[in-house]
């Protein structure tokens, strides 16, 4: 009957962790996953076949591990990234809320110049050293503060994969995104069509670049959406 | 053709726990037992997010009147798939005295408020098996209802639902904004899985108090005594068939 919560129990948090043990934590507890929009990059995901997928947070040493996920709208930022590479060829590119960092990797694997990992959760940053040592790519910078309101001169392309996943959060992401977009970075976003990005205002400025049909486990697990976007601002 | 739909999810003592009742046999013992969502209203949430993948539904709205452990049933929802929550405060202690009436006028003012057109409700909640919060809600909003949906199905501005009734199944149509109550059959509801969990987390949940909502609390209906359905006495072993037949004679069954 599903799954049902049973309030807070102590939670042993990986925040405190020396990196060498969040390490083995995350290879302990993750797939090297290919199944995805860009098959090309390998990543510790926490897929069905892990003991976690099915286990109440509570049994989790990460706290909310959004890292482990390759959400809808990272696939479809990463994915047009790597078969668009002109765009961010020599450029200075920002990872905004990285997760796993495939959308960073994917701006190495296309030859950008410097890419900037951001992400709070710092389990998330430990997770993107992994998985570019996995593909073979150098991770220039990791940066674990909240960005959002920062000026932004330093970076050409921001990326945002699937971050518009709650109305008034959308909001605050979107209104920096587009500071960001009328100081000339070269903001692209990718959405699966969440109910926070579609009902808002600034969406009327948003031009589609590119359409993706998601893999079969994606839309499994997804609840209803089948497709990812990827939006900037026109 | 987008629907909004709200669903009501009610905490109830979960379905495996040994129901006891109280020594003042006013209630039953809820204190230290496991709660967990209504399992009908699990199907409720189930089939509104079925709604949402086949693109029929746009927004799916998880509403629970009841204590601050209410919103572990909302998340439980959001992890399910509905895509907000609206949490109806009700102090543990008035709980009790929260009847169908006043869950449907809560129900019936969110429908307004939140421009539902379809709201969806368990067939009965298996706490009081009152079984009366969908056709109230409908009498309410004066919209047609559906209840004990085995299979639901949209057509234009209509919705084909085949109900479960004494005797098989009655197909019905209701025009659109309309109220389904749904039966066990209606579907099986999914295991919610860690990032669906984690998503759930970032999802509001909107508290509001019934009087917010302009609904009166007031009693209706008084719990006179509240007892234990009768043991049921052992039977017995007979030898043979005659013994039986002259038991059954003695105990003038046949």
């Amino acid at each position: 009957m599903g799954y049902r919560y049973c309030g807070a129990r102590p939670t042993l948090t990986t925040q405190s962790h020396p990196p060498q043990i969040v390490k083995e934590q995350i290879l302990a507890e993750t797939e090297l996953s290919h199944k995805h929009l860009t098959p090309e990059l390998k990543l510790h995901l926490i897929t069905p076949t892990c003991r976690l997928w099915t286990s109440p947070p509570p049994h989790s040493p990460f706290l909310d591990p959004f890292w482990a996920f390759y959400w809808p709208g990272g696939q479809a930022v990463s994915r047009f990234i790597l078969d668009n590479a002109h765009l961010v060829k020599g450029k200075r590119v920002l990872d905004f809320g990285c997760g796993c960092g495939a959308s960073g990797l994917a701006a190495k694997t296309s030859t950008a110049k410097h890419v900037t990992f951001n992400d709070i959760d710092k389990v998330a940053l430990e997770a993107v050293l992994l998985n570019g040592y996995q593909n073979n790519i150098v991770v220039d910078s990791l940066l674990s503060s909240n960005l959002i309101g920062s000026p932004s001169g330093q970076y050409d392309v921001v990326l945002v994969g699937d971050m518009l996943y709650d109305t008034e959060f959308a909001h605050q992401v979107l209104c920096w995104l587009q500071n960001l977009h009328e100081s000339g970075s070269l903001v692209i976003i990718g959405d699966p069509g969440r109910f926070a990005l579609e009902s808002h205002p600034l969406k009327k400025l948003l031009m589609c670049l590119g359409k993706y049909e998601l893999t079969e486990a994606t839309i499994l697990e997804n609840r209803g959406y089948t497709q990812a976007f990827v939006w900037t601002f026109r | 053709m987008s629907l909004r739909v709200l669903v009501g999810c009610k905490r109830v003592i979960d379905y495996a726990v040994k129901i006891r009742v109280r020594p003042d046999k006013l209630g039953v013992v809820t204190d230290g037992v496991k709660h967990s969502m209504n399992p009908f209203d699990e199907i409720a949430i189930e089939e509104a997010v079925r709604l949402k993948e086949k693109k029929i539904a746009k927004e799916v709205i998880a509403v629970s009147c009841g204590p601050t452990q209410a919103q572990e049933t909302i998340r439980t929802a959001l992890a399910m798939g509905a895509d907000r929550g609206i949490h109806v405060e009700i102090p543990a202690k008035e709980m009790e005295k929260l009847e169908p009436l006043h869950v449907s006028k809560i129900l019936a003012k969110l429908a307004e408020q939140e421009q539902a057109e379809l709201v969806i409700v368990g067939k009965q909640a298996i706490d009081d098996d009152s079984n009366a919060t969908a056709q109230m809600t409908a009498a309410l909003l004066d919209w047609p209802q559906a209840t004990f949906a085995s299979k639901l199905e949209k057509t234009d501005g209509e919705l084909e639902v085949t109900r479960e009734v004494d005797g098989g199944l009655e197909t019905i149509k209701v025009k659109l904004p309309a109220v389904v109550s749904s039966d066990l059959r209606l579907n099986e509801p999914r295991y919610a899985t860690l990032p669906n969990i984690m998503k759930a987390k970032k999802k509001k949940i909107a508290k509001m108090k019934p009087k917010d909502l302009g609904v009166d609390l007031a009693s209706h209906l008084e719990v006179v005594e509240v007892v234990d359905p009768p043991t049921r006495e052992a039977g017995i072993k007979v030898e043979d068939v005659d013994t039986l037949v002259t038991k059954l004679k003695d105990a003038g069954r046949i």
